[in-house]
């Protein structure tokens, strides 16, 4: 009987509908680094500041991701721990981020970032 | 764990070998794929007939990215090997969600209206949590759900409507969110991102020690499942109780050929659990474990707690965020608290007070000569 159950696929077992598979694994690391690209090229050329600051929160999103996935490989819910305090850290970074771009917003009347060039060295 | 040599070579000792080179290639092809997609669409919101007639750039765009998306995915899927041998079966559901939240990021990155933009990204977090369930993260993925998509999207929203100036009527949207700053080049340092990521996830040292780690994993994570529901006495008696009412049952069953009138009466609740002398209760048999339990006729019992009775993932992990990092969720409460205060702080609106003012709110006598207000009264 206990055989038989071990000898299921993980995808079916009982236990838990997750698959620890390694190509599962792989596709959660690569979609990880491709949506941390997409965040990264999103913040260096998108203009518009709100938009800058989500593309932080889709960073955020990809470093979950990994960690979730390494977790999976160690067999550790440490990783899922992390994720909270990064669910945490986001938040707060958006409440902030979100009060300055109102400051800023009110200032110049603009969500353009270049609108504050003249802050940037030389 | 040998966690001090790492398996991540550094692009300094790296070879490109072929292996490397088709990665980097699938990398280098979606990247401009998406260079493509942020080039500003040629169609003006103000013609209506040019509404609906499609973008050549962005068509070839979509399917230059979504080629080396796909180049990427066989390539990933290659590389993934149990026990040395190629995984046969493609694992579907990683590869849709992965697809919809990538598209949803490209879209996002591109997307001319903010917000738009943010209506994507929650089509990426859902997407996301897809992820973090079939990785086996239950919590985390709802979690992510009503906390990003729920409340910090949100905000995002309202900022957007706050701050953002109606389009312009036979303008559009408003420059700066039409025209991408230096798209090449960002596209560019995105690329070697990716391309530095997926050498060090997909290189054959990582994926050898991958691997390796994922073979102890899958009985550590039991293992620690178990270790956490000893550690939780409440939930053990529980669990336990749930166990011995079917293992009861089964019993009665079994013994049940000469007298069938017992079998529907209820088992015996268990009083309470024997802790053994190092502490815990728990002990290993085949296919899950087995704990001593006291009725409350004061009679012992062995309860045998199959593994499909572990503790579900929000619990365990509820057990390892205040048993492993109760500094970390001080420290959160904090952040969170001083994250309050500076958004009140800094999106309070600055009045200029004048002298005058001034003075009247220091509680001094206003000099005011003229007017109503203040005076000298």
């Amino acid at each position: 009987m206990n055989e038989a159950l071990s000898s299921l696929p993980t995808a079916v077992s009982p236990l838990t509908f997750a698959s620890s598979d390694a190509a599962t694994i792989n596709i959660a690391l690569l979609v990880s680094a491709l949506l941390f690209a997409c965040g990264l090229v999103g913040f260096l050329s998108r203009r518009n500041m709100i938009i800058m600051f989500l593309c932080t929160e889709l960073m955020f999103q990809a470093a979950a991701l990994a960690m979730i996935a390494f977790g999976k490989v160690h067999g550790d819910l440490s990783g899922q721990v992390f994720v909270i305090f990064i669910l945490t850290v986001a938040a707060a970074e958006a409440a902030l981020a979100l009060g300055l771009v109102v400051l800023l917003y009110r200032r110049r009347e603009t969500l353009d970032s270049e609108a504050w060039s003249e802050l940037r060295e030389a | 764990m040998d966690f001090a040599s790492p398996p991540f070579h550094t692009l300094a000792q790296a070879t490109l070998g072929p292996e490397a080179i088709a990665l980097l290639s699938a990398s280098a092809i979606s990247a401009a794929g998406l260079a493509l997609l942020m080039q500003p669409s040629r169609k003006s919101s103000s013609n209506p007939s040019d509404k609906f007639r499609l973008d050549g750039l962005r068509i070839a765009g979509t399917v230059i990215a979504l080629a080396g998306f796909a180049m990427l995915l066989v390539e990933v899927i290659k590389r993934a090997t149990t026990d040395g041998e190629a995984s046969t079966i493609p694992p579907v559901f990683p590869m849709i969600f992965g697809t919809i939240a990538l598209a949803g990021a490209a879209r996002m990155v591109t997307h001319p209206k903010p917000v738009f933009a943010a209506l994507y990204f929650i089509l990426v977090v859902i997407a996301t949590a897809g992820m973090f369930l079939l990785l086996g993260a239950e919590f985390m993925a709802f979690a992510l759900i009503i906390v990003y998509a729920g409340a910090i999207l949100i905000t995002y929203m309202f900022v957007l409507m706050l701050a953002q100036q109606s389009p312009v009527e036979g303008v559009g949207d408003a420059w700066y969110d039409r025209v991408p700053r230096e798209s090449i080049s960002a596209v560019f340092v995105g690329f070697v991102m990716l391309a530095t990521l997926a050498d060090a996830y997909f290189s054959g040292t990582t994926q050898k020690f991958l691997a390796d780690r994922r073979v102890d994993g899958e009985t550590r994570s039991v293992e620690s499942a178990w270790d956490r529901l000893d550690a939780m006495p409440k939930l053990l008696l529980e669990t336990a109780r749930d166990a011995y009412a079917t293992q009861w049952k089964a019993e009665r069953a079994a013994a049940a050929t000469s007298a069938t009138a017992g079998i529907d009466a209820a088992a015996p609740t268990l009083a309470s659990i024997v802790r053994k002398a190092d502490g815990t209760a728990l002990s290993r048999m085949d296919g899950g474990r087995s704990v001593e339990a006291k009725l409350a006729d004061g009679n012992s019992v062995v309860v045998s707690i199959p593994d499909t009775m572990l503790p579900d993932n929000s619990r365990q992990v509820g057990v390892d965020l205040v048993s492993k990092f109760p500094a970390g969720l001080e420290i959160a409460g904090v952040v969170l608290l001083m994250a309050l205060f500076g958004a009140v702080i800094l999106a309070r609106k600055q009045i200029e007070l004048g002298e005058d003012e001034r003075r009247g709110l220091a509680g001094m006598r206003r000099i005011t000569v003229d007017g109503e207000a203040g005076g000298l009264r």
